[in-house]
């Protein structure tokens, strides 16, 4: 059987069109972007153009694009930017409890250097309460940060409303948007996180929007790179999939794959004992799935999946190594012994109907399987 | 006297580093037809140093180069 790859949010299969546009710029066009030869300028073009299809996606000015090496170095960079270029005394953070490793991780090690973070609640399915946002705001917070859809469950966030209480009490928004991108609307943040090899793009290439207006000291120094903001040599072939990348979504596509997991979540809903949804049932990013199948460790699931042909995880790639539960999954209300039993499949363009049922097929097998001989 | 035509686009590139103001300059100028004119706002010193030249070398004529306060106002004439 070919494999079928529910694995999405984790990471997709590069679109053949965005390989293509990538390959002069690591073959005849070489040039360093930086460079003021013939040569630079055609991969600085490659980059500008991939600048404006970038900024035009985020709603934002090319000059507000700052390109980096993917959604964790932008998420650090967002946050500790921020905290970095913030004024003596304000050192006060606001984070959704269910953000991405790379959001957390900065947040903690700032606690580390005396900052104050509080960290919002959700509800059982995922969703932020916008009066929490409000009421956590205090004289001294330099940044909320609220991704605009969670990458194990896909709540999709009240951002528009979050970002309407951070610009009254003049605080800037910071959204995670690498699972969403080119998915729905970008988020109305001051600070977007997106990155290429969600959307069938290459690895390793990620932009951060800064709003006009907004200071932050870089991560990086060493050289003048995206004014100042960024040091290091453009990774123009990146770039240039990124820009193709981001050209390749539609309306259309995200409500085909949402139909498509809609069906899936139906069957393996109705063909497996006791099997329940995690996270929403609606505001849902449309590519995501996420099951507890109790009597199951969701590790062995993965593995019995993997044999039978089915790509799957637990959770976040990030933290796939980790025997903790997921901090999503335990934030919502589910015990430890339930957030290891669950399961994430995320569908890609690319999935079938056909793939769907051979999914669940082998999903009933596995978990049949594993309840027998636990 | 000759009438200076008007510009068909504008593009500020002040504020802009060297050599991403030329790139971006460029990519306008593909996404236009050959003849129009593009105006174009650059900073003093390296950016009027480098993009008139960057422009020339890729096919394209600046017609006007002239002071506007403390920038440079370029009329770039598209190339065929």
């Amino acid at each position: 059987m070919t494999p079928i790859y529910l694995d999405n949010a984790s990471t997709t299969q590069p679109d053949p069109r965005v390989l293509a546009a990538m390959a002069p710029y690591s073959s005849e066009h070489f040039g360093n972007p930086a460079a003021t030869h013939a040569h630079g300028r055609t991969a600085a073009r490659a980059v500008e153009r991939a600048r404006g299809i970038l900024a035009d996606a985020l709603a934002a000015q090319p000059e507000e694009i700052v390109f980096c090496s993917g959604g964790t170095e932008a998420n650090n960079f967002a946050i500790l930017g921020t905290a970095w270029a913030a004024p003596a005394g304000k050192r006060h953070l606001v984070v959704s409890a269910i953000e991405h490793a790379s959001v957390l991780a900065p947040c903690a090690w700032l606690e580390t250097q005396g900052w104050q973070v509080t960290r919002l609640p959700v509800d059982s399915e995922g969703f932020v309460d916008p009066g929490d946002v409000r009421r956590a705001l205090r004289p001294e917070t330099v940044l909320v940060s609220v991704g605009q859809a969670n990458n194990e469950i896909g709540t999709l966030q009240p951002i528009a409303a979050i970002a309407a209480i951070c610009a009254e009490q003049g605080v800037p928004l910071h959204s995670d948007a690498c699972q969403s991108f080119t998915r729905m609307p970008p988020p109305p943040a001051d600070l977007i996180v997106v990155n290429a090899h969600k959307i069938h793009g290459p690895k390793g290439i990620g932009a951060l929007r800064i709003r006009t207006g907004l200071h932050l000291e870089p991560l990086l120094r060493g050289g003048g790179q995206e004014s100042g903001l960024r040091a290091g040599t453009l990774n123009t072939p990146g770039i240039a999939g990124l820009g193709s990348a981001v050209t390749l979504g539609s309306t259309e596509e995200s409500i085909a794959i949402a139909k498509l997991r809609d069906d899936l979540a139906a069957m393996v809903l109705d063909a497996i004992p006791g099997a329940r949804l995690n996270g929403p049932r609606g505001n849902r990013l449309c590519t995501n799935l996420n099951v507890c199948l109790p009597g199951c460790s969701g590790r062995a699931l993965v593995a019995a999946l993997d044999r039978l042909g089915v790509r799957a995880s637990r959770g976040s790639a990030c933290a796939s190594g980790s025997t903790r539960p997921s901090h999503v999954l335990t934030a919502l209300g589910l015990s430890p012994q339930d957030a290891d039993s669950s399961l994430r499949l995320t569908l890609s363009k690319w999935t079938t109907t056909e793939e769907i049922a051979n999914a669940t097929a082998a999903l009933q097998e596995a978990v049949r399987t594993l309840r027998s001989h636990p | 006297m000759t009438r200076q035509r008007e510009p068909d686009e504008h593009l500020d590139l002040r504020g802009v580093r060297c050599p991403a103001n030329s790139a971006r300059a460029l990519v306008r100028l593909e996404c236009m037809d050959a003849g129009q004119l593009l105006e174009i706002l650059v900073d003093d010193g390296e950016p009027i140093a480098h993009v008139p030249e960057a422009l020339d070398e890729e096919g394209h004529r600046v017609v006007v180069q002239e002071r506007a306060e403390a920038a440079w106002r370029l009329l770039v004439e598209v190339g065929g």
